[in-house]
């Protein structure tokens, strides 16, 4: 602690920070559990219904259902981009020679072009008529039987819209794990390498073990940031065609600004928390263990 | 010293015997070439939206708009500029992106200073309370905020976006100033006090001036997020005037009947360029800060 510190710079310092917080972040979370047991329009006087909502959502409304599996759906194709496949490059990366700052800033670059800009190309690139690059790509190595139009197909649609959200930040998860084995000593994998250990079991017993932390850590940010994706389905498909590509966020945020049932909106958000956090607890219990397994 | 212990010498060991360096060679040439597939692969869809803005726009619309473009032209950004007001899109995005960094950084740096630098009682607990932040999803917060807005009537206004754009980057932001500050020694702070230093000036003459590479990495990770920003702007901007580059961006589509394809990504080029030319030249703090702010701490 500073010595010569006060009372009065304390609050000088924390005030600003803590008041903006509060107000754009925590008021909101509490104000949304508050309206979670109203019934309300935005217009007509509020409603209690206590736990109405909750029942609907739980029991009764299969929308809810459809979108918090295609959440899960979602979830998964993501992550397997964002920490599979990130992983296996931040692996490979290690073991390239020349190049690699250039590799790392290409990796990067799709983070940083718009959702908004990423749903025109992918609009493009699963497009059927006029055919597409997946569809041509498809043609060109004879799987003709395999075109079709992704973003409408009800069975494929949900794949589609998650692809772009896992290809986009791949390369800042790689470049965090990329960071997390450089620090890994090499004398230990020069080690292992001696006593004859595989590649693999290199990386089973001593890099990834020692990586760990991070790994918690970039699951957690990977996991979190992908059960609040929203901008790709909603602007390519606007989760459909029917619910096919619904997610809980989409589902909320049609109920609240389509829908104007600003009561029921607020009890998918308070799930949409319920579910982060979550998430974010059975991340850290399966992942802390020692002996825990590679999710 | 410690730096040269860790800079090991050969094993005196010899390599062990018996593996082949055709197999290693194999295995080392396999890597590249997987990475640079990969490379292509994030990188070939950024091409194409480049080669698709100064393709002819009949080329796009009849040919193949996966083959090389036969002529350049640069007619599509004429036409970008026509169909909708981009300079006014571009300038609305700096000033949020703006205002956003400039409250970021300074309060990120002053919650940190407060927290981890002069101390208080309860300094852990508002600690939790802000890395908690980090895992909220932004969308809880915009019905209360749309509600909240429309009372005070800050609908439709700069404000409306600033405020949960810096609210929901200060938890990043306040945990990489903490983790920072840190790594400031005591002895510093001590040297300052001794000299009659109080608070705020070792705040302006100490913890800022040493921070910036902290404020390198909050600005450019954040500047991403908020020039792209989309659900905010979406929810709480309707008039023209306020539109951000994401919102602007969709006014090509479809708009005026048939969507002009090659405008459209023409204007998607112009929008990316400022963000492309700040990642380029600060290319390497940016990923010394983002490898090193996740990897501490």
């Amino acid at each position: 602690m500073l010595p010569s510190r006060s009372r009065t710079s304390v609050l000088v310092f924390l005030l600003p920070p803590l008041l903006l917080y509060l107000v754009a972040v925590v008021a909101p979370v509490g104000q949304s559990l508050f309206l979670s047991f109203f019934r309300w329009d935005g217009i007509t006087d509020m409603q209690f219904v206590g736990l109405d909502n909750y029942t609907r959502m739980l029991t009764g409304d299969d929308v809810f259902w459809r979108a918090f599996g295609n959440a899960l759906g979602y979830l998964a194709i993501s992550l397997f981009f964002q920490l599979g496949v990130a992983l296996l490059l931040a692996n490979l990366l290690t073991y390239v020679r020349r190049g690699k700052e250039v590799v790392k800033t290409l990796y990067l670059l799709p983070a940083i072009v718009s959702t908004v800009a990423i749903g025109f190309l992918f609009q493009r690139v699963y497009s059927f008529e006029p055919t597409g690059f997946v569809n041509q790509v498809l043609q060109a190595v004879g799987l003709d039987g395999l075109a079709r139009p992704w973003l409408s197909d009800v069975n494929t649609v949900l794949a589609a819209v998650s692809v772009p959200e896992g290809w986009r930040f791949t390369g800042l998860y790689m470049l965090i794990l990329y960071a997390a084995i450089l620090a890994v000593p090499a004398e230990l994998e020069e080690a292992a390498k001696l006593d004859g250990a595989s590649a693999w079991k290199v990386f089973r017993h001593v890099r990834f073990p020692y990586i760990r932390p991070v790994w918690i850590t970039t699951t957690i940010m990977a996991a979190t940031y992908s059960l609040r994706g929203f901008d790709i389905p909603y602007l390519l498909t606007n989760g459909g065609p029917g619910q096919a590509s619904e997610l809980l966020t989409t589902y909320m945020y049609k109920t609240a600004f389509t829908s104007t049932d600003f009561g029921y909106a607020s009890t998918i958000s308070v799930f949409i928390v319920v579910e982060c956090v979550a998430a974010v607890a059975l991340i850290v219990g399966l992942l802390r263990r020692r002996g825990g397994v590679l999710l | 010293m410690t730096l040269l212990d860790t800079h090991r010498p050969s094993p005196v060991r010899p390599a062990s015997g018996g593996r082949p360096p055709r197999r290693l060679a194999v295995a080392r040439r396999l890597t590249t070439v997987l990475v640079a597939v990969i490379v292509a692969v994030q990188v070939y869809p950024l091409l194409w939206i480049f080669l698709a803005s100064v393709r002819p726009a009949q080329e796009f619309a009849a040919g193949n708009p996966f083959a090389l473009p036969s002529s350049i032209t640069l007619e599509n950004f004429t036409r970008a500029f026509e169909l909708a007001d981009l300079p006014r899109y571009i300038v609305n995005s700096l000033i949020v992106t703006l205002a956003s960094n400039v409250l970021i950084v300074a309060l990120g740096m002053m919650a940190a200073y407060a927290i981890q630098v002069l101390g208080f009682r309860f300094s852990r607990g508002v600690l939790a309370l802000f890395l908690v932040g980090i895992i909220v999803p932004v969308q809880v917060a915009l019905v209360p905020l749309f509600i909240n807005y429309s009372r005070v009537g800050l609908l439709d206004t700069y404000q409306s976006m600033i405020l949960p754009l810096v609210g929901f980057a200060l938890p990043i932001s306040v945990y990489l100033f903490t983790s920072f500050f840190q790594y400031i020694p005591r002895e510093t702070y001590e040297a300052a006090s001794l000299d009659g230093a109080g608070p705020y000036r070792v705040f302006f003459r100490i913890t800022a001036p040493l921070s910036v590479n902290t404020v390198v990495t909050v600005v450019f990770v954040n500047s991403i997020f908020i020039w792209n920003d989309f659900v905010f702007a979406n929810t709480f901007v309707l008039s023209e005037e306020l539109k951000t580059i994401p919102l602007g961006l969709q006014n090509y589509i479809g708009a005026m009947g048939a969507t002009d394809w090659s405008a459209t990504f023409a204007a998607v080029c112009v929008t990316v360029t400022p963000l492309l030319l700040v990642f380029l030249v600060l290319n390497r703090a940016i990923i010394y800060g983002l490898e090193s702010g996740a990897t501490k701490g």
